[in-house]
């Protein structure tokens, strides 16, 4: 996977908890992730510099990270060549199916992996136990 | 690890149980477009993610990719479109609105999100997905059934175990997944067919499992054209042939609910693809596969598979050679292995076998186990269904 940086703009409380919830998916999915959260930009002493935040975020990006951040504003800061910056709005990511939708499309790109089991493994069981009823295990 | 299904994951569209009961009461007072054969077919495999990445039918800039680069707008290949069309007597729903998606009889399989009614050029999808524009082509003529007008967006689709043909064999893609990863299979290779088996595919099939981990036998039970043999005494073909002679732990038999559009070279692709999903590594290109008539070239299906980047494309094309039984060889061979003569090659045409079939004679053995023969004859002659 290639390194990439997120930039999700809206209020400030709401949106730390969702760059947490796409970074505990994409972990879970074996992705390479880093949140930037204010707090990281705050004991660097960095918080309101946007300049410097993008340059810390392309940093790790360029390593190969996924790396996630909250801003107020556009961010115009260029992260390189091999690093790819997507804008969001926190509105486009609130509720579950477009939270959904927004990892997909970064899978489909080949920005973050799939996730690693096809079924839960609640499902599993009762797939399991149809295989044996129709014949298909012991 | 199982390959990986095409586009990265498994979507899936579909609901059942206490879901779809409430999908159904909802779905009773929506405007309602009709669904084909075919459409059918297609909505049931992007519910169970067969069709994966596609979660619904193809809107405007995605049908238009797929028919000139044979490319989905994301990026993954796909080689057919995957459509709706609108059609005469049904409501204009427009983009935004959403509609239940129902059968010929009214019975109501899933919904959409309309997000795009488009019109579409029939003769240019014909001549490019289909490398013809002639009438004599079964694709053809089923794109001059349509209105020209397709409606995309996003399903679901409602799972109805008591309507399903073949229930016993129908196992969707992540189950098939379950079971390989059961049995302990890493590798799988896919036979796709709508005809019975014979001993040239027999062959084939078992040279292939030299290979890999198991066989998924996979023939096709969805919408074939007049004078294919139907599916339900192609199924006791094959259920005789396993038993018969397979190992019953290196075979897995299910069906796969797709209608055949004959596209031959991109049908080739497309059939790959899915059985790619369905989490088979491996799929066995035969000669002018899903071809017809004299339309494609014998080996343009697996010609077109080396146009594709091996890693887009995700699972190994086997490709194979016709196979007969040499006299002289005194067993099954192709032309790559065989040296001898057409005179010792045992080889019937598929007229000339239900000729004989009907005439109550059975083919050679080399050609046809004798079961298969007995359960052809008997449908041929009209017995025994």
């Amino acid at each position: 996977m290639k390194g990439l940086v997120i930039w999700v703009r809206g209020a400030t409380g709401a949106r730390e908890a969702v760059l947490d919830e796409l970074g505990n998916e994409i972990m879970e999915r074996g992705g390479r992730v880093e949140v930037f959260h204010s707090e990281a930009a705050g004991s660097l002493g960095i918080e309101s510099d946007e300049r410097a935040k993008a340059a810390a975020c392309a940093m790790l990006a360029r390593h190969g990270v996924v790396v996630l951040a909250g801003s107020d504003g556009p961010c115009a800061a260029s992260g390189g060549e091999l690093i790819e910056i997507r804008e969001t709005d926190l509105t486009e990511l609130s509720g579950d199916l477009a939270h959904g939708s927004f990892i997909r499309r970064l899978e489909l790109a080949g920005l973050v992996p799939p996730p690693r089991h096809d079924v839960s493994p609640d499902e599993e069981k009762i797939i399991l136990e149809r295989l044996r009823d129709l014949g298909y295990l012991d | 690890m199982l390959v990986a299904p095409h586009g990265g994951r498994l979507t899936d569209r579909q609901v059942e149980g206490e879901e779809a009961s409430r999908l159904l009461e909802e779905l009773r007072d929506l405007p309602r477009l009709t669904l084909n054969a075919r459409e059918r077919n297609d909505l049931e495999m992007i519910g169970n993610g067969a069709m994966s990445p596609l979660e619904g039918f193809l809107c405007g800039p995605d049908y238009r990719s797929v028919v000139d680069l044979m490319h989905l707008t994301s990026g993954p290949v796909w080689p057919l479109p995957v459509v709706l069309s609108a059609k005469d007597g049904d409501p204009s729903v427009p983009a935004g609105m959403r509609a239940a998606l129902v059968d010929e009889c009214g019975t109501i399989w899933g919904d959409i999100e309309v997000e795009d009614v488009f019109r579409a050029d029939l003769t240019d999808e014909a001549a490019k997905t289909l490398g013809t524009t002639d009438e004599t082509h079964p694709g053809v003529r089923y794109l001059g059934t349509l209105s020209g007008t397709y409606v995309g967006g996003r399903i679901r689709s409602i799972r109805r175990r008591e309507l399903e043909e073949f229930p016993q064999y129908r196992l969707d893609p992540k189950e098939t997944r379950v079971l390989f990863r059961a049995r302990g299979w890493k590798t799988v290779v896919a036979f796709q067919t709508r005809n019975p088996i014979h001993r040239a595919h027999e062959y084939i099939q078992k040279c292939a499992m030299e290979i890999v981990d198991g066989l998924l036998l996979h023939p096709l039970v969805g919408e074939t054209k007049e004078g294919d043999t139907p599916a339900d005494v192609r199924m006791r073909c094959y259920e005789v042939l396993l038993d018969g002679y397979y190992p019953s732990t290196r075979v897995v038999m299910s069906v796969f609910p797709a209608a055949m559009r004959y596209a031959g070279p991109r049908e080739a692709i497309f059939h790959a693809l899915l059985r790619k999903n369905y989490g088979c590594s491996h799929f066995i290109v035969g000669r002018d596969h899903a071809g017809v008539g004299s339309f494609y070239g014998t080996y343009d299906a697996q010609l077109l598979f080396d146009t594709f980047d091996p890693e887009e494309l995700g699972i190994v094309p086997l490709k194979f050679e016709n196979s007969f039984y040499c006299t002289r060889c005194g067993g099954m061979a192709t032309s790559k292995t065989c040296a001898h003569d057409a005179e010792h090659r045992v080889f019937l045409a598929g007229t000339k076998v239900r000729a004989m079939l009907r005439d109550g004679m059975l083919p050679p053995a080399e050609f046809t186990r004798p079961e298969i023969a007995r359960i052809l004859m008997d449908a041929e002659r009209g017995e025994g269904r």
